[in-house]
């Protein structure tokens, strides 16, 4: 994981559109969703560019001022991963942090753009640990988390 | 002139963000509200097999494993079996054997029509068809986890939630297998670290224990229950595992997806 992705990451993220039309949503929380997604979609695309496969599955929830939102995840050492998270408006700001299985921080690379965020970490050994998702700032606002790998 | 605004803001979050993390542990309440997804927890086995392969290189022509998904009506049993025919696809994908992996697309297909989840599949498994035909190993390795989650959005939408820690315990249990198959054939310390995955083992095994009973008492689901019970203590050390552990390991998740893979008894000939 070299620091030229994320230097490339901040040259071309801001270029891209803002985020690519769905079909027409039934629900109000589907469209959140759609959004969130389309926009998380679009930063792990960046990665997706650097040989990391993109995971399927999400994480769509809230984010809301003083309260944070973490998620187990199991990694293999050896692997190298992103944590990318994209919130709607009205969060303005947003954060990703990795932590151990103790909950402790560790070591990784971060990208934030406003309400796009990602972090980045070589996983020193096998088992669980957690991903953490701030409102920086802004209000109380649907988020959409996912991962890549390789 | 927008644009080049935006590239110098783009630098200047770079200088801000690429720096090791400083921010605080989690604090105790945000340890007790970890929240633990069946589509985000739970890692794909091409994730464990991409972390093999940077310690060694399994011979995967090897590992891959004929036959035909079992002919059973059993609703749990064939939930399991989608799984282990998904973490069949990954071994294929990694053999590049193209052939197996579209035979591996038909019988995810054939079981989920048991299941009554194949109509939003079909396209999945036409796909998978392409990107094989065209040996594209890294597209196929995506597509096989989005038909995994297909399969289990699709149970969602009928109300068969239950049946999806099957299908994600089923997908576990065969990446597990073939791993405890190289680390205990050839051992390494650091391939071994592979098989600590304690979390995996608790969250599956919680799962189980909130199933109706009416799939907890199916036999098959009460054997798994009790294997996943043996493996959650083989999976855990804080140390990587021994070669005995990993031989034991093996032997166990063998037993388990022969226990699912089996077709019932044909009835006796007059």
């Amino acid at each position: 994981m070299k620091s030229p992705l994320v230097l490339l990451l901040a040259l071309t993220l801001p270029l891209l559109p803002a985020r690519s039309q769905g079909e027409a949503p039934a629900s109000e929380a589907s469209s959140a969703e759609a959004d969130a997604r389309n926009s998380v979609l679009e930063l792990a695309g960046a990665f997706s560019n650097d040989g990391y496969k993109i995971r399927d599955g999400f994480w769509f929830s809230e984010l809301e001022p003083g309260a944070s939102s973490v998620v187990q995840v199991n990694l293999f050492a050896g692997n190298e991963y992103w944590f990318c998270a994209a919130a709607n408006p009205p969060a303005s700001k947003i954060s990703v942090t990795v932590y151990d299985e103790s909950g402790a921080v560790i070591d990784q690379q971060e990208y934030r753009d406003g309400p796009r965020a990602a972090a980045g970490v070589v996983a020193g050994r096998s088992g669980p640990f957690f991903v953490k998702v701030t409102l920086v700032e802004g209000e109380k606002a649907p988020f959409c988390l996912l991962y890549c790998y390789k | 002139m927008r644009i080049g605004l935006r590239i110098v803001s783009g630098i200047a979050l770079l200088c801000a963000g690429s720096v090791q993390a400083q921010s605080d542990g989690l604090t105790p309440d945000e340890m007790a509200s970890v929240v633990v997804l069946d589509s985000v927890s739970i890692p794909t086995p091409g994730e464990f097999f991409a972390a093999l392969n940077k310690v060694e290189r399994p011979n995967w022509i090897q590992l891959r494993r004929d036959g035909a998904a079992p002919a059973t009506t059993n609703r749990a049993q064939t939930a399991l079996a989608v799984g282990t025919r998904v973490a069949d696809g990954f071994i294929a994908v990694e053999a590049q054997d193209g052939q197996q992996v579209r035979n591996i697309g038909k019988d995810i297909i054939e079981l989920s029509k048991k299941l009554g989840v194949s109509q939003s599949i079909l396209a999945r498994g036409n796909s998978i068809s392409d990107f094989a035909e065209n040996n594209d190993w890294s597209a196929l390795r995506e597509e096989l986890d989005a038909t995994e989650n297909e399969v289990k959005l699709q149970m969602i939408e009928q109300k068969d939630t239950d049946l999806i820690t099957l299908v994600t315990i089923g997908a576990w249990l065969r990446g597990l297998q073939v791993a405890s198959e190289v680390v205990s054939e050839n051992y390494k310390e650091e391939s071994a670290a592979l098989l600590r995955q304690p979390a995996i083992a608790e969250f599956l095994l919680t799962r189980v224990d909130t199933l109706p009973d009416r799939l907890k008492n199916d036999e098959l689901v009460g054997k798994i229950r009790e294997g996943l019970v043996t493996i959650r203590g083989l999976v855990k050390p804080d140390y990587p595992p021994i070669q005995d552990t990993a031989a034991t390991l093996h032997t166990k998740t063998t037993e388990l997806l022969e226990a699912i893979g089996q077709s019932p008894a044909a009835p006796a000939a007059p």
